[in-house]
């Protein structure tokens, strides 16, 4: 290591918090990564905390800035300050790298005391290949210096079947790094995605999306309710799609009007939703008068209706027929194969975009809970017959995650598709990639299942100590390393990567510039 | 004003005389209809032919009929399916309309931009405008459909009808034939009837900005599994429809084709014996005379093989007793004892699809169209281009020619280059 290289030196401290003295004009950031080169080894250290250090005593010093500021002596200097007064750097280990094998450990021995350090460079992230069927993330952040050429790539069929959580704050590039991500998965069909998107911004409707990447036409499915582009899906899905058990975990119906529910798919099973809106609760002999027959009242029958017509936004023309008011709901002859298709694009390792900006919360998990359910039972029976190996991984991406997996949902109502595939998806190869800004009503056993966390950043100290407790790698020094992290900057903890690795994530614009689809303008050949 | 809008008619796929016999009659009886019922003109938006040359028995009479039609004064409009397409021009539709008895709609031309324009071409006596696209090479429907120009195509003002054949997703009905849909919004805004052909089975839907979608459905079969369809209660016909500046009225009418008669046996956990046990008490309590009777046996037996449940004494019995056609399904019949991973379908189609897809998938190429969909559909009409028959009297070197020129035509090679 050449001396100019140099820009701190170990003099104290212990593990998991050593100190470096800063070399003068080095200008060391949180965050910054370096490396404590050793024998046929280096370690790879993060600064996680700066504060002053100084040979002059405290008062001195305050006595010293007395006669600059009272006496107004302005050209009054340290002798030789740069060795006097200095910056020290609280480091940790997060990496030990094997030069000759190229193998990354987890440090379990401080660096050599005195040893001097340098910044890390391209050349000692060599490790950070990019491996077959991965996606990328970002670039290896060193402070907020980017390092380009160390790329950071995750093990797509990993991640994915492990769950993904990405916890951030409205503002700090959360969508961007999700269409990031989305756009690496179109790349093969070695993943599949359900992206439920409630903001209608991935596709890229307007401006960039995903529509642009090369592969859109054969691994994109776009599925929106109104007026869907060129090319494009109309999300219709119908009725008889729709089975009682949809909504448990979803909506809150009471025990009588679930059994309601139940009675209406029973006797009318496919139709029993438009036969159900179509009935006249008292004309039914649905009343309480006829405690007998076990049934429920016409109230209850109303509510039913109430809460379903609310829900679906149906209403029945003159005809008698029941339509949704945004379309997204039919109970003629459409859509009757949309759930199955949908499904199908999954299986084959495409990402199918949802355009539920139309629909209203509870709607959208409705829609999703039909998705996942078929496609987790698809895959259940795979791994039954045997067929598991030949299914790509499925994920579904879920915004503002608490409202399916947050700890009231779970607590109050019944388990629900996504809490299920939170549990046991791994073991079918489904997972979930949900983001969320409160990461502290996802339970704990959901959060340490989520394997790989992308963190954004964060000012709510109590989200914050949610992520860290939960993390794949120790974070507890990082507390301040999170609430400061940019736009864009983020840190992922993964079992997936060998340390917790700060990133910087490209503008999605840039990727779209760099590799995104060239219009083609020559003639085409017609017949 | 009237129209009718026929479609999959498939002439030439029938193997069985029994069954080419209500092929024939089946078209000609449609046919006669759409004269007696004083239509202004017929749309035929793909799959009047199975293939592109069938053999001269059906060149024959479908020939003395479009003959009729003209004599009537009525124009055909016609664009190409995915079964009697022809790159190369070289399909029975190409003689027809080179003999002025029907129209090919598609007129295309390419724009420097790379973009595709579509003029309308206008039936004389309504004025209608009439544009079209026929169900294409492999693959490239996305494509042609993208580069439309719609705006032109969506401006142009007056009654206009579309013409395309291939699946939309949003009017399937079943999840069978996968792969080979397409999303409504590909089709140009604002016509006031699509016409649709490749999907078999009668279907009408209105649409934001769509306002008719219709399918007629398949006239017969086109499909194995068009026949069990039929014995299920699938009806079969055409569409006719009645319009003035917009449509008034669209109705189906109804060719009725033959008698069916359909036995299904579920064979699941049970053993050979006991299921052809109920074979046998199944096919004595039906009447098989002058009738189509299709056998269904599907299921997973739990021991023996499938071999064993013995369809060819069940065949015979109803030869026998006079039934027009035995058709037999076992092929979701497995065993657990013999069971092997293969491809599975419902059909041969079904199974063709999914050999294609599963061995596709272990493939890799630098050419796209070689991998993924796009590589099934070209498997697949490569398969459908390359079993074609030779035809009577054609010669040897002729027909090896014609199979070669149009097997490259379909991989959009230039043969020359070979």
């Amino acid at each position: 290591m050449d001396e100019i290289s140099v820009v701190g030196q170990v003099v104290g401290g212990k593990f998991g918090d050593i100190i470096i003295r800063q070399k003068s004009g080095s200008n060391l950031e949180i965050g910054d990564l370096m490396v404590s080169e050793e024998n046929g080894s280096f370690l790879i250290l993060q600064v996680f905390a700066l504060e002053y250090g100084s040979q002059i005593q405290d008062k001195m010093q305050q006595m010293m800035s007395g006669v600059t500021l009272e006496q107004g002596i302005v050209d009054a200097q340290f002798y030789e300050p740069e060795f006097v007064n200095y910056v020290l750097a609280r480091i940790k280990p997060l990496a030990r790298v094997y030069k000759e094998k190229g193998e990354v450990k987890i440090p379990k021995s401080l660096p050599l005391f005195f040893n001097k350090l340098r910044l890390i460079t391209k050349d000692d992230l060599k490790f950070l290949h990019k491996e077959k069927e991965s996606i990328f993330v970002g670039y290896i952040r060193s402070g907020s210096k980017v390092i380009k050429e160390a790329e950071v790539w995750l093990p797509a069929q990993d991640v994915f079947s492990h769950h993904m959580l990405i916890p951030a704050t409205t503002g700090r590039g959360k969508s961007n790094l999700v269409k990031t991500i989305l756009w690496h998965v179109l790349d093969t069909n070695k993943v599949g995605a359900l992206v439920l998107d409630a903001h209608d911004e991935y596709f890229g409707r307007q401006g960039v999306g995903l529509k642009d990447h090369p592969r859109s036409r054969e691994n994109l499915v776009y599925y929106t309710p109104s007026n869907p582009p060129a090319g494009a899906n109309r999300l219709t899905i119908n009725l008889q799609s729709i089975r009682p058990e949809h909504f448990e975990g979803i909506v809150d119906f009471s025990d009588p009007q679930f059994q309601a529910i139940r009675m209406a798919f029973r006797k009318s099973r496919s139709n029993w939703i438009r036969d159900l809106m179509l009935t006249d609760a008292v004309d039914a002999g649905m009343e309480s008068s006829s405690p007998a027959r076990g049934e429920f009242t016409a109230a209850t029958m109303m509510v039913v209706q109430r809460k379903l017509r609310l829900l679906l936004s149906l209403e029945k023309d003159e005809n008698g027929v029941i339509f949704s008011r945004h379309d997204v709901f039919d109970s003629t002859t459409k859509g009757l194969s949309a759930v199955e298709d949908i499904v199908k694009n999954i299986e084959s390792g495409k990402v199918v975009v949802l355009d539920t900006s139309r629909l209203g919360d509870e709607a959208e998990l409705l829609v999703g809970n039909i998705i996942a359910s078929k496609l987790l039972q698809k895959y259940k029976d795979a791994k039954a017959s045997g067929e598991m190996d030949r299914k790509p991984v499925a994920t579904i991406v879920i915004e503002e995650a608490p409202r399916v997996i947050g700890v009231d949902v779970l607590t109050t109502r019944n388990d629900n598709i996504y809490s299920t595939i939170a549990k046991e998806g791994r073991k079918f190869k489904v997972g979930l990639t949900a983001i969320t800004q409160l990461s502290s009503v996802i339970p704990r056993s959901i959060l340490a299942n989520m394997n790989t966390k992308i963190i954004l950043g964060n000012e709510m100290k109590q989200e914050r100590e949610a992520i860290i407790s939960s993390a794949s790698q120790d974070l507890s020094e990082d507390d301040k390393n999170i609430a400061s992290l940019d736009k864009g900057e983020a840190i992922i903890t993964s079992i997936f990567v060998p340390f917790a690795m700060p990133i910087k994530i490209p503008l999605f614009e840039d990727i779209v510039k760099e590799k995104g689809i060239q219009r083609d303008t020559t003639k085409t050949k017609v017949f | 004003m009237r129209f009718a809008h026929l479609s999959d008619i498939h002439l030439g796929f029938q193997k069985h005389e029994a069954l080419q016999k209500i092929e024939q009659d089946v078209f000609e009886r449609a046919i006669d209809e759409c004269i007696s019922r004083k239509v202004d003109f017929i749309l035929i938006p793909g799959d009047l032919f199975h293939v592109n040359i069938p053999e001269m028995r059906v060149q024959k009479f479908a020939f003395k009929k479009f003959r009729e039609i003209y004599d009537a004064g009525i124009p055909v409009y016609v664009v190409y399916g995915s079964h009697d397409f022809s790159p190369v021009s070289n399909s029975v539709i190409d003689l027809l309309a080179a003999v002025g008895y029907i129209t090919k709609v598609t007129r295309a031309t390419s724009l420097d931009d790379g973009r595709i324009k579509l003029d309308f071409l206008v039936d004389e006596k309504t004025g209608v405008k009439i544009a079209g696209l026929s169900g294409l090479k492999v693959g490239k429907d996305h494509e042609y459909y993208e580069k439309l120009d719609r705006d032109s195509l969506e401006a142009e003002s007056g009654f206009k009808i579309f013409l395309f054949h291939g699946g939309i997703s949003e009017m399937k009905t079943d999840s069978g034939m996968d792969g080979e849909n397409m999303p409504l919004s590909l089709l140009p805004r604002n016509f006031d009837y699509y016409a649709g052909g490749h999907m078999h089975k009668f279907n009408s839907q209105k649409f934001d900005d769509y306002p008719r979608v219709v399918y007629p459905g398949a006239l017969f079969a086109g499909y194995h599994s068009d026949l069990e369809d039929n014995a299920k209660g699938q009806k079969r016909g055409f569409v006719l429809v009645e319009f003035e500046d917009k449509i008034k009225n669209v109705e189906f009418v109804e060719i009725q084709n033959a008698q069916y008669k359909m036995i299904e046996v579920n064979a699941e956990n049970r053993i050979a014996e006991s299921v052809n046990k109920e074979l046998q008490d199944k096919i004595r309590e039906i009447d098989p005379m002058q009738q189509i009777v299709i056998i269904k046996v599907n299921g997973e037996m739990t021991s023996g093989k499938t071999a064993d449940v013995d369809v060819s004494a069940i065949r015979d019995e109803l030869n026998q007793k006079g039934a027009l056609v035995v058709n037999i399904n076992k092929n979701q019949l497995t065993s657990k004892e013999y069971s092997i991973t293969e491809a599975k379908g419902a059909n041969k189609e079904e199974i063709e699809n999914n050999v294609f897809a599963e061995n596709i998938g272990q493939l890799r190429f630098e050419q796209k169209n070689l991998i993924g969909e796009s590589g099934v559909q070209l498997a697949k009409k490569l398969l459908a281009g390359l079993i074609q028959q030779k035809l009577e009297n054609e010669k040897t070197a002729d027909y090896s020619a014609r199979i070669k020129e149009n097997a490259f035509g379909i991989m959009g090679l230039d043969k020359d280059a070979s």
